[in-house]
């Protein structure tokens, strides 16, 4: 199921439509209280109190122990497109993470370590900077972590550590290259993983519509983007969980996404789907049982947080496609149809965990216009595409010469 | 990663012990060179492990093979000096046959698992540089291929899982035996009976390749030259390293020789020591030693006759032998009277294709997992 598409831009026609604007606080639900999150220091300040808006993003959190330096971001990016971090040196970060396929993966399931897929959408690394608990489901607290976690999951990276750090270090520029950034002799592996967080940090977007808007250029937004920003604001009531700065309150929700058809029918990801059911911890009934990514219920094992994801950015998403954790819709258009229907899929599927679904989540009544605002609203979001060269990959290199190991065998 | 348990230290104590009683066998009198005992074998659990054998999904990336360092073709091993790694990185040490590996009592070169078969196979399956599985993975795969689900059950096994995999692959290696070795039937040469007694005789090689499998099962140190690919070559030298790392060896990013068995006791009397291995089945298994570096039988008596290799910690077991160029001749006649059949036929080789693609099961969402 290849379906490398991109977004295509709604026609818009003009006409004025007044919407009301619904009361809406984000904390005042049930699902406030299953969400351990801390927020980033940056989207807390704007969260605290009052009815939830929008923001414009200021710079990421930069943790004390991994301080950003240009050093330590440059080799950081080498390593991020480097396949050598990974298990048979095909499959690193940018491979799945494709700058041209807005760092992400262009199809529903992310492709996997070779021989396997993926069994959840690719994550743009765009912005990634900026979210106190990483993966769909929240998995890791840090991009480090999460790097490390990255590339040693067996449909991933399916790399170890012994052998990635033994790759590094016999590459010259990189042993340079650490010792300059790191101080140690050898590079070490959990320096890999700060380096490649330190250009994770660099990967974000200050200047789009919505923040120069917010930041006071009236002009910055489209007049159907400003219907559709009360929209969102108001009828749709989508800023109940997209607020803040990152347009995220980071919390965990179930918007009514069903099964992905893919576990129905395609045997590689029926494979990857019990084998998560396995990696994730589940008990033995539950691996037998389990038909549908239970997403936050892995972390906290309670049956109310079956099918809760993490509130996703809006940022960027424009060149982010397909949608959702399980990539099942493909346009923006179709996401907010998704919404209007009160979370369900055209053929009027929903989750498997209805109980579990957000009391946020209702048929909206948007009339056509309504939804075309709305899509076009979220455009604002994002800005030019972050494109960058990929960087030359250095060689490896022997350690000894063979005078070097001559005399050793001498003097055996 | 959970699965990817890695035998070490605890499970060679085990193989020492052995070796300790082996080496009861005083100065002078070895245990008799003779015929392989028969081994009785499960044919339902040993079809299957053939099949898994020849199975490139048995790895990470699906590339790679038990078969493809242990190819039947070339004496089950790989007729390089080093063998191939998993893809993306290479190898430090040369294969070895796997005829009567079933009939050993410690494996690999420095005899790391002392415990059985089911080990040795998992140090296969999930070491990162030589399959690089994540056992869950493979287990899942074997479950959606409607053949293994049947083979499995019909093995007395359930549904295909790691732990049955563990075990059909050792019956598998059972079943490859000596077999109509000129030696085992009788029918030596002239040549080779005359190597026989040298072997036994002023030769020495006796001393330490005695027994049905001509090997005594302990490490020695007759100091095989390195073979200065293993450093020479970054592909070879990264899988080295995480090696040594694992092992545990000081100093690693540093050394320029392989370990060997100093790797289990990290005692430097062992440093250098391989395990004697068997001498059957080597006709098509060259080059040899644990790094290859000897490319022929008549090469590796010569290096026996010159009295072994250069190391300060050389067994003391080994003197240039002065052998003339007929003696050399007749040991090497001996040598290769202990290789038998090639078993090279689909008695032993999954000669069938395997599916391209997992069929999905059937009504899926109402089917237990
Ligand atoms: C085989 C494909 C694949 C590879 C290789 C891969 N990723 Fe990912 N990445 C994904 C998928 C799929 C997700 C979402 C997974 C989930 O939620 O379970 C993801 C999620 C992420 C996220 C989380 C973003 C967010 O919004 O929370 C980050 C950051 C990330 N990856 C960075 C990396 C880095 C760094 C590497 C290399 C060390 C890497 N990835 C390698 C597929 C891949
Ligand atoms: C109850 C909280 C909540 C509300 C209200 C909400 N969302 Fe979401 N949104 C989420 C969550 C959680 C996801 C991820 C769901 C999943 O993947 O299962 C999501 C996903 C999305 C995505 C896909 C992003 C991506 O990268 O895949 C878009 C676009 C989106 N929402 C837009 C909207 C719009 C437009 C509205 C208003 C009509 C809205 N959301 C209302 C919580 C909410
Ligand atoms: C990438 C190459 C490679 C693959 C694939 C491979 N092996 Fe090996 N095998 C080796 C090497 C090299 C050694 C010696 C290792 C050492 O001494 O450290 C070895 C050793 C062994 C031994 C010990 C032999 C002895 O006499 O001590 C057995 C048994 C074995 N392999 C079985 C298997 C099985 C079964 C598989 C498939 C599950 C397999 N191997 C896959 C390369 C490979
Ligand atoms: C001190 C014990 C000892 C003696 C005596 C000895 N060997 Fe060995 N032999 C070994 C060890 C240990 C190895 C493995 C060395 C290595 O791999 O580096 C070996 C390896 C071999 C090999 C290579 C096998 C292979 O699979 O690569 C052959 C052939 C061999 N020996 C034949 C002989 C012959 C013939 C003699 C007598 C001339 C002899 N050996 C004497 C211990 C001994």
């Amino acid at each position: 199921m290849k379906k490398i598409m991109k977004y295509r831009h709604a026609v818009l026609a003009a006409s004025i439509s007044t919407v009301l604007l619904v009361g809406c606080n984000a904390n005042a639900t049930k699902e406030s209280t299953s969400a351990v999150v801390k927020a980033a220091p940056a989207a807390a300040t704007t969260m605290s109190m009052g009815p939830a808006k929008l923001e414009p993003l200021g710079p990421p959190p930069i943790p004390a122990d991994n301080l950003q330096s240009p050093g330590k971001i440059a080799l950081g990016k080498v390593l991020f497109f480097d396949p050598r971090i990974g298990g048979d040196a095909s499959t690193g970060c940018s491979t799945c993470h494709e700058p041209d396929q807005g760092w992400a993966w262009a199809e529903d399931f992310s492709r996997g370590y070779p021989g396997t897929v993926h069994w959840r959408n690719s994550q743009s690394i765009i912005n990634s900077a900026y979210y106190p608990r990483l993966f769909w489901a929240g998995s890791a607290s840090s991009l480090e972590k999460q790097a490390r976690s990255a590339a040693r999951g067996g449909v991933a990276g399916n790399g170890e550590a012994d052998l990635m750090e033994a790759r590094v270090a016999l590459i010259p520029e990189y042993r340079k290259q650490f010792k300059e950034v790191f101080g140690t002799e050898w590079p070490l592996i959990k320096d890999v993983w700060r380096a490649i967080a330190s250009y994770e940090r660099t990967l974000i977007q200050l200047d789009t519509p919505i923040d120069n808007y917010l930041k006071g250029d009236k002009s910055a937004l489209s007049e159907e983007q400003i219907r559709g920003k009360v929209i969102f604001e108001g009828k749709a009531g989508c800023i109940q969980c997209h607020n803040g700065p990152l347009a995220t309150d980071l919390k965990f929700y179930n918007v009514g996404v069903p099964a992905s058809p893919r576990w129905q029918d395609d045997g590689l990801a029926q494979i990857t789907f019990r084998f998560e059911q396995y990696a994730k911890g589940m008990t033995q009934e539950g691996y037998r049982k389990a038909k549908d990514d239970w997403g936050y219920y892995y972390r906290s094992k309670n049956s109310w947080d079956k099918g809760k994801f993490r509130t996703p950015t809006l940022r960027y998403v424009v060149y982010t496609p397909p949608y959702l954790h399980n990539g099942m819709l493909d346009t923006l258009e179709e996401v907010v149809d998704f919404y209007n229907r009160g979370g369900r899929m055209e053929d009027g599927s929903t989750t498997s965990f209805p109980q579990n679904k957000s009391d946020l989540i209702k048929p909206l009544n948007l009339s056509d216009q309504e939804k075309e605002d709305l899509v076009a609203f979220i455009e604002a979001f994002s800005g030019e595409e972050i494109l960058v060269a990929k960087p030359e990959l250095p060689d490896y290199a022997p350690l000894f010469t063979k005078a070097e190991l001559e005399a050793a065998q001498e003097a055996k | 990663m959970g699965v990817r348990v890695k035998t070490g230290r605890t499970l060679l104590a085990i193989a020492l012990g052995l070796s300790m009683a082996v080496g009861a066998a005083h100065a002078g009198s070895y245990p008799d060179i003779g015929p392989l005992p028969q081994i009785k074998i499960n044919k339902a659990k040993a079809e299957l492990g053939k099949r898994l054998f020849f199975d490139k999904r048995v790895s990470g990336d699906a590339a790679i093979s038990c078969a493809t360092c242990h190819n039947p073709k070339e004496g089950w091993s790989q007729n390089q000096a080093l063998s191939d790694g998993y893809p993306g990185n290479g190898h430090f040490r040369n294969s070895p046959t796997l005829i009567n590996a079933a009939h050993k009592k410690s494996w690999n070169h420095d005899g790391r698992i002392g415990t059985n078969l089911n080990d040795q196979t998992r140090e296969m399956i999930t070491e990162t540089y030589i399959m690089n599985m994540d056992m869950r993975i493979m287990q899942e795969r074997f479950k959606q291929d409607p053949l293994y689900v049947k083979m499995f059950k019909d093995a007395g096994y359930g549904e295909p899982s790691n732990g049955s995999v563990r075990k059909a692959i050792p019956e598998f290696l059972k079943t490859l035996t000596s077999r109509g070795a000129p030696f085992d039937t009788g029918k030596m040469s002239g040549a080779a009976k005359r190597g026989m007694k040298l072997f036994k005789g002023k030769a020495g090689c006796i001393s330490c390749h005695n027994g049905p499998l001509l090997s005594d099962g302990k490490p020695h140190n007759t100091g095989v030259p390195e073979n200065f690919d293993v450093f020479l070559d970054p592909n070879n030298h990264q899988a080295f390293i995480a090696f040594t790392m694992f092992q545990g060896i000081p100093n690693y990013m540093n050394l320029k020789r392989d370990p060997g068995f100093y790797n289990i006791t990290l005692d430097m009397a062992d440093m250098g020591k391989f395990m004697t291995p068997s001498l059957r089945e080597l006709k098509y298994s060259a080059p040899y030693m644990h790094n290859g570096t000897i490319n022929t039988l008549a090469g590796v008596v010569d290096f026996y006759n010159r009295g072994g290799g250069k190391d300060s910690r050389k067994s003391d077991q080994l003197k240039p032998l002065n052998l003339s160029n007929k003696q050399k001749g007749d040991l090497v006649a001996f040598l290769e009277s202990l290789s038998g059949d090639r078993l090279t036929s689909s008695e032993h080789v999954w000669n069938k294709s395997y599916p391209d693609e997992y069929p999905a099961i059937q009504n899926w969402q109402h089917a237990r997992n």
